[in-house]
């Protein structure tokens, strides 16, 4: 690529910034918020020097059990995240590597899962629950979610292995190799980038997800959102607690997402075929 | 060590057939080449070989075996693909023990094997790297060894020269060679390039449109070509092609009239029309008076060193014609050409097939 002018590099780094302040602005408030005495939480104009406490998220944890909520919340997550992404793969493996004419409707199928609104489905699926006995159980969001998730990474990896050159897995095979080994070592390394991908988008879904974990859990297996949003009473809405918890809810994600970044590497399959 | 046979072989893609019932012995540590232009069948015929591709029909055994239905990790074969297909995350080491895996053996045969078979690639120092780190010729010599590794009963090797340059190809034609002397397993082995065939040949197999059209050694198909498109294929510059037809014990061309030569005596019938094959080495510079001279131009002159070829025309005909390159004739002049009757070939015009025999 050629050396960019320096035209280009403002040009760059002004879109960037403006980028920035507009998806930053919000995690600012919440931050500063969260440690804002509640006396000068709604000051005009906003006070931008002020002690900080560490009151709202002293009360967040005392006040209601907030770290089994995130503990929920993660079992939810992962739970959904490594499901998901590990039945996930093996269907979209199964869709790129099968030569049918109607296996792309097959895949078009499976995507269409995900487009059902979800208000549609949460009274079926409360009484599903309820029945059954897994209602307010982390297990139900985990079915719930992967669901949604599943689709989204069949349709996801299938791109990814589509992309993986067969004649890999034909040296693999005549290298002696049956079809799970082939899978296990040669394929899904090689299609890395898009479980980090899935993993990176069914874990967000999951985590961030209000509607079904609002509907089928109670005190047992609430997960962080719908724990926060308990703040907001009729009499009064805490706000102190809420940018608190709110804030506490961002960090697993970022984690998560940091954690997974260094799987997005491009040209794993350089030097292979040419 | 196995043989390899193939009977009635067939090869369908859904309606289209490709390869029309193939029949085909490879003897135990025999090196074979199928050779043949490019789109003939010889990477599927292989690829039914290694069980990459299903035999559509008829039936392919290797050793005893018949191994239609055996999956590709059960056939002892070992193939180096023309794009090489070495596994990119994996360092070169690993790359040949990933060939081993499936023998189970301890952690110390395996470091051996590949430290042995590395050595004689003079892979050694390249151990660590990871194939986007090599030049072709290394890539090339990688996946050599990782089918070398795994002493397979059959070796498969589908255009592994295609890929290097001309200077390199000579040089790893030779290693292959060498590697064959050695070991002396089995080999399959596909090609476009005759040269390569011609080299390292113990028999070759010439394939046109999904059909076998000879197998012989590389002297057979050379001097004995069966039909006139193993004739003009094998060789370079290719066997100059006349069309003529006998009349009273001549083979008569438009300026041309060569006499039959005797073998040829009593196989042909008056006024059958038969091709003329011969090389431009059997092509001569020669007094008018000559029997089977016939006058000539010349249009182009190719000096190669020793040898030059020159372009002639003979009444209607182009003809390439091979002689020493001292003398040659300059371009434009006006020659007398000479046939050499041991060099003729005759071919039945309308069927291809040779009538020699
Ligand atoms: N997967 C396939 N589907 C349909 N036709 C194919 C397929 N693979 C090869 N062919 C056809 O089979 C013929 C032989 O191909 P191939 O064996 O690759 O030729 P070669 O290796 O001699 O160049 C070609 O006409 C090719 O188009
Ligand atoms: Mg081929």
């Amino acid at each position: 690529m050629n050396k960019p002018s320096t035209q280009q590099a403002i040009l760059v780094y002004t879109l960037l910034g403006i980028a920035l302040i507009v998806f930053m602005t919000p995690i600012y408030l919440i931050a500063s918020s969260s440690v804002k005495p509640s006396p000068i939480m709604f000051q005009k104009p906003p006070a931008m020097i002020f002690e900080p406490t560490l009151d709202h998220y002293r009360d967040l944890f005392a006040m209601r059990p907030f770290g089994k909520f995130i503990g929920n919340s993660l079992m939810v997550a992962l739970g959904s995240t490594a499901f998901s992404v590990f039945f996930g793969s093996i269907a979209a493996y199964a869709i790129s590597r099968i030569k049918h004419k109607r296996m792309n409707d097959v895949a078009f199928w499976i995507l269409s899962m995900r487009m059902f609104p979800p208000i549609a489905v949460v009274v079926p699926y409360y009484i599903i629950f309820k029945t059954v006995g897994l209602l307010d159980t982390p297990i139900a969001l985990i079915i719930v979610y992967s669901t949604a998730n599943i689709p989204l990474t069949v349709w996801l990896m299938k791109g990814f292995f589509d992309e993986v050159p067969t004649a890999l897995e034909e040296a693999a095979a005549v290298d002696g190799h049956g079809l799970i080994s082939i899978f296990w070592k040669v394929t899904l390394p090689l299609a890395a980038p898009g479980l980090a991908v899935s993993a990176v988008f069914c874990f967000i879904f999951s985590w961030n997800e209000f509607l079904f974990a609002l509907m089928l859990t109670g005190s047992n297996a609430q997960t962080a959102p719908v724990a926060v949003m308990s703040f907001w009473s009729s009499d009064a809405v805490q706000w102190g607690r809420i940018m608190a918890g709110s804030f506490v809810i961002l960090i697993p994600g970022v984690v998560f997402v940091l954690t997974c970044q260094r799987w997005l590497v491009r040209g794993l399959t350089m030097g292979s075929v040419k | 060590m196995s043989e390899i046979t193939l009977r009635n072989v067939i090869k369908r893609y859904g309606a289209v057939e490709v390869v029309h019932g193939i029949d085909l012995d490879v003897e135990e540590g025999e090196f074979v080449v199928l050779l043949g232009p490019s789109g003939c069948g010889k990477t599927t015929t292989l690829r039914m070989v290694a069980g990459l591709e299903d035999v559509s029909d008829g039936n392919l055994s290797i050793g005893e075996t018949r191994v239609n239905e055996v999956a590709p990790k059960d056939r002892g074969v070992a193939m180096v693909f023309q794009n090489y297909a070495l596994y990119p995350h994996m360092t070169v080491r690993q790359n040949m023990e990933f060939a081993l895996k499936p023998l189970g053996l301890s952690a110390k045969e395996v470091a051996r094997r590949v430290d042995e078979i590395a050595n004689m690639l003079g892979l050694s120092e390249l151990m660590a790297r990871r194939p986007a780190q090599l030049s072709g010729g290394q890539r090339q010599r990688v996946a050599m060894g990782r089918a070398m590794v795994r002493t397979p009963d059959v070796f498969l090797f589908d255009e592994p020269l295609s890929n290097l340059d001309a200077k390199l190809r000579t040089q790893v034609r030779l290693e292959i060679a060498k590697l064959h002397n050695r070991l002396g397993t089995t080999v399959l082995y596909v090609t476009h390039d005759q040269v390569e065939a011609m080299t390292l040949a113990d028999k070759i197999v010439i394939m046109r449109d999904g059909h076998i059209e000879q197998v012989g050694t590389p002297e057979q198909v050379y001097s004995q070509p069966d039909n006139m498109f193993v004739a003009t294929f094998i060789g370079s510059p290719p066997m100059n092609m006349i069309p003529a037809q006998v009349r009273e014990r001549e083979l008569q061309a438009n300026g041309l009239a060569l006499k039959v030569p005797p073998r040829f005596e009593g196989r042909l019938a008056e006024g059958q029309s038969v091709t003329i094959g011969i090389r431009p080495n059997g092509l001569s510079l020669a007094g008018a008076e000559m029997p089977n001279a016939a006058p000539a131009r010349v249009e182009v002159t190719e000096y190669l060193g020793n040898e030059a070829l020159l372009d002639l025309r003979v009444g209607p005909h182009e003809l390439i014609a091979e002689v020493p390159a001292l003398g040659r004739p300059a371009p434009g002049t006006e020659i007398s050409v000479q046939f050499d009757p041991d060099a003729i070939h005759l071919f039945d015009t309308e069927t291809g097939a040779s009538l020699s025999r």
